[in-house]
């Protein structure tokens, strides 16, 4: 076998993962793309515009899809994950078990099945916020263009009606899941992360009442294909939200939650609080927060440009409790204001909590020479070889960071199959 | 605090590391700790402000600051604190460091709440004791078990009350110190001096604050039985003295069971064995979460729980006539007792003094009202420092930089 023909592996198909993939392929190497979820693209898919540009994420994700279409040198599996790895640099073995999807390539994403599927659950795409059906599609721009039959929330056997609504003979409730033997020289990890448990900060509220959100939701009710067609409104009732709370560090740069600090929640509510702000011009905002970390010179500016808006208020000290009022449904917000010398309380229509980043890659089963930190990172040590980290899989970063990890990581997996063949 | 000129006091650091503050350093002053306390007022709330003075060293903040003992040690602040910097335990070091500050000699604060010091602390009672017995008493008493011929009544009021007077006095003295310092620290001139003490002692008769904790909500049941115990045990001897010196009855303690004497005695010693195993059994409750606490803190909780099991021993076997445990029971218990009467103003006991000056300035200030009538507070809004600027706000490294 000649070294472009080994494969390299990718887990996980985040924006790391694809850039990983995108880039090595186009060098000429083989790639092998195995990701959890039912379609590409991560956790960036569900956000409703990147800072500091403020432009959509589908337009960088659009581009990387664009190649892997129209690369022969890309293999991708969807709704895939790692059973074992074995064997070392060079000749790694990797077993790969994929669920049924129950949806094949016929599909052409007519939805008439999920016209006819009797089945709702709420739709995690939104993180809770809307429902969907068993038979699915992802999101509207999902990539494969394919829809998907939820395994755990499909009747299964009772119920064929997304069978035979499906006039293009695309629908296969028998399929079964598959295992998949792959040789790799050389891995990459790009795993990613997922949000903290809100919940897990009894302290703030999460769960108590409906108008305490997290950022990822707020992502949600702000994009146009969210929930409410990205209107700015209160899940409770509807309401306008025109006075939203940012509450920072929440559950992050906590012993007793995330140790470490998430490194993109406060430029995240600072985005979102612009979200608020281009909505409803008689809109206010308050960040409440330990100290604001937008490292670099253009997030600086950014910075520096939402505080020449008045509307936006900072307050330094964190939020440590949150509750609902009954009566009207606004959200009690306490902190100290240390700068202002007291405890304040104030009612919001809307309290968005900035939960951080938590690891995903101790949730793959890695061979023992692979360190994972105390944070749940991967640690990456200077003469690693054969395995590679990238993107949130290794650090907690934002999409420009992961893109760079990306790009040096594929050029060292390149070369480990270069130096090894 | 930017125009503030720092003059860090670094052995008031040390001092608070000391006492069991350790982990102070590790405070980056998010303020967390000061919305989750219950008791705290809204205006200049408490504990995140004392961490950065300690951290700082600025000893003179402290100076005539009530705030430090209106904390009760609840722990809920430790347990949300996101750095495990254990703000309710700095807290009792800071006020370890407060009654060194007030009860003079300060050096016996150290010299009690010194852990290397113990064997001492406890050698000496132990010898004068054993000196008194020596020249007034017996050491093996024949016949029935009657402790006052171990130990002659008079004897102990020779020793006892001289103790008690000396521990109170001290105490008392250090109280006014600290008064004149809050009303001055506070720019506090005038104020309803008996209204503020009546309802302190209101409010402590129901330990009313102390149940606002949630994290170790048990503590304020705890803490009530020791102090009704102390309350309770303090009338028994009253009346025995009552008897003795003022009736002139031989032996107060021979008469049956149902006189009132017998019936606070036997209360108080039950309630201050409850009270004192309600502590412990609390504190490795609650360990994990606001963790163990200080030599500070065991050191009275030790005498506490000493006091009542070798008392209520000593009860129990001379009743039953088992003279070779009694008498050495009764001897421990002497001992203990005499103890506590002259650590009282330099160990953590002291706090009845201080604490309760300082819940009464709040009320003769009025801060408390202040706090209670307007709750909400409109905030406004601060200018953002730059992240390099607000690093240096409160984080580690700056503590660090300013200590050594
Ligand atoms: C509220 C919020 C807003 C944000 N906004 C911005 C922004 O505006 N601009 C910006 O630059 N950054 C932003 N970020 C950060 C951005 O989301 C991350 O930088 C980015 O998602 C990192 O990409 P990734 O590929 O490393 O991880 P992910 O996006 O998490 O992708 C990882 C992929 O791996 C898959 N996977 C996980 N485990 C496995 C497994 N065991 N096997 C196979 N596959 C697996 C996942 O399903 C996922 O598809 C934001 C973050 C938050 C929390
Ligand atoms: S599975 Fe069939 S019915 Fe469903 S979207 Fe695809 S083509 Fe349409
Ligand atoms: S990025 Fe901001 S909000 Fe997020 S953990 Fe760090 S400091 Fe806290
Ligand atoms: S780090 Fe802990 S002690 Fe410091 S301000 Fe925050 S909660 Fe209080
Ligand atoms: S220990 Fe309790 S009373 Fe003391 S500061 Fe902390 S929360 Fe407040």
């Amino acid at each position: 076998m000649s070294e472009h023909e080994k494969n390299i592996l990718v887990i996980g198909g985040g924006i790391s993962g694809l850039t990983t993939a995108c880039e090595a392929a186009e060098a000429g190497y083989n790639v092998v793309l195995v990701e959890k979820d039912p379609f590409l693209g991560g956790r960036v898919t569900r956000l409703h515009q990147y800072f500091p540009k403020l432009c959509p994420p589908a337009c960088g994700l659009e581009i990387n899809f664009k190649r892997i279409r129209f690369s022969d040198r890309i293999t991708y599996y969807t709704m895939a994950e790692i059973e074992d790895i074995s064997g070392g640099p060079g000749n790694y073995n990797v077993t790969v078990k994929a669920r049924p999807r129950f949806v094949n390539d016929k599909c052409t994403a007519c939805g008439a099945c999920a016209e006819a599927c009797p089945v709702e659950v709420p739709n995690d795409f939104n993180a809770g916020l809307s429902m969907r059906k068993a038979a699915y599609l992802p999101y509207e721009q999902a990539f494969p263009m394919q829809y998907v039959i939820d395994e755990g929330a499909c009747k299964k056997g009772d119920c064929t009606a997304c069978k035979d609504a499906c006039k293009y003979d695309a629908i296969d409730l028998d399929m079964k899941p598959d295992t998949l033997a792959i040789e790799a020289s050389a891995i990459v990890l790009a795993a990613g992360w997922k949000p903290y448990d809100a919940s897990k900060i009894d302290n703030l509220g999460f769960g108590t009442s409906k108008n305490i959100i997290t950022n990822v939701m707020m992502e949600r009710i702000a994009s146009l294909s969210g929930p409410t067609q990205g209107k700015i409104t209160r899940p409770s009732d509807g309401k306008e939200a025109k006075k939203v709370a940012f509450v920072q560090c929440a559950g992050s740069r906590d012993e007793n939650h995330l140790a470490f600090c998430s490194a993109v929640c406060c430029l995240a509510s600072l985005k979102q609080a612009t979200y608020v702000r281009e909505q409803y011009k008689d809109s206010e905002v308050t960040m409440y927060y330990i100290d604001i970390r937008t490292p670099g010179t253009s997030y600086e500016r950014f910075l520096n440009k939402i505080k020449e808006d008045e509307k936006v208020k900072l307050i330094k000290g964190k939020v440590a409790r949150v509750h609902e009022d009954p009566a009207t449904g606004d959200v009690i917000v306490e902190a100290e204001d240390i700068y202002g010398g007291s405890k304040i309380r104030e009612p919001f229509d809307l309290c968005v909590l900035a939960t951080g980043m938590e690891p995903m890659i101790s949730g793959v089963k890695l061979p023992s020479d692979v360190k994972i930190n105390e944070n749940g990172f991967a640690v990456m040590g200077k003469d690693q070889k054969g395995i590679y980290a990238v993107g949130c899989a290794k650090d907690p970063v934002d999409v420009a960071k992961s893109v760079q990890s990306a790009t040096s990581a594929a050029l060292k997996a390149i070369q480990t199959v270069g130096r090894l063949s | 605090m930017a125009e503030q000129v720092i003059k860090p006091d670094l052995d008031f650091v040390k001092g608070v590391i000391a006492a069991g503050g350790d982990s102070l350093k590790k405070c980056y002053q998010c303020a967390t700790c000061s919305v989750v306390c219950n008791v705290t007022p809204d205006q200049n709330p408490f504990p995140r402000k004392e961490m950065v003075w300690a951290q700082w060293g600025l000893k003179e903040k402290f100076k005539g600051n009530p705030d430090v003992w209106l904390c009760h040690q609840c722990n809920d602040c430790t347990a949300y604190c996101p750095r495990d910097a254990k703000p309710g335990e700095v807290l009792g070091a800071i006020r370890k460091q407060t009654i060194a500050q007030y009860s003079s000699p300060s050096a016996l604060v150290d010299f009690v709440n010194n852990k290397s010091s113990m064997i001492l602390l406890i050698l000496i009672p132990a010898v004068i004791v054993g000196l008194v017995i020596s020249m007034f008493g017996s050491w093996s008493p024949e016949g029935e078990v009657i402790f006052s011929n171990f130990m002659p009544i008079l004897a102990i009021q020779f020793l006892f009350t001289p103790a008690l007077l000396f521990g109170v006095g001290v105490g008392i003295m250090g109280m006014r110190k600290f008064w004149a310092d809050m009303k001055e620290a506070n720019g506090v001139t005038t104020g309803d001096l008996k209204g503020s003490v009546t309802a302190m002692f209101k409010e402590l008769m129901s330990h009313e604050k102390f149940k606002e904790c949630d994290e170790s909500k048990d503590r304020a049941t705890s803490h009530l039985l020791v102090f009704y115990s102390f309350i309770a045990l303090g009338i028994a001897t009253a009346l025995g003295v009552l008897y003795i010196d003022i009736l002139h009855l031989e032996s107060p303690f021979r008469f049956g069971y149902g006189t009132p004497i017998k019936i606070f005695g036997t209360v108080g010693a039950i309630a201050i064995l409850a009270g004192s195993y309600l502590m412990m059994s609390n504190r490795f409750k609650h360990a994990d979460r606001v963790g163990l606490g200080s030599y500070f803190d065991w050191l009275l909780i030790g005498l506490i729980g000493t006091i009542g099991v070798s008392g209520t021993l000593a009860w129990l076997t001379r009743v039953a006539g088992i003279g070779g445990l009694a008498y050495p029971l009764y001897f421990i218990h002497l001992v203990v007792v005499l103890s506590l009467f002259v650590y009282l103003p330099f160990s953590k006991l002291a706090h009845m003094f201080y604490r309760g000056a300082a819940l009464s300035f709040n009320k003769y200030s009025g801060r408390e009202a202040l706090a209670e009538a307007q709750p909400a507070v409109e905030a406004a809004a601060a200018p953002v420092k730059s992240p390099s600027e607000s690093e240096q706000t409160g984080t580690e490294t700056k503590q660090e930089s300013g200590q050594e």
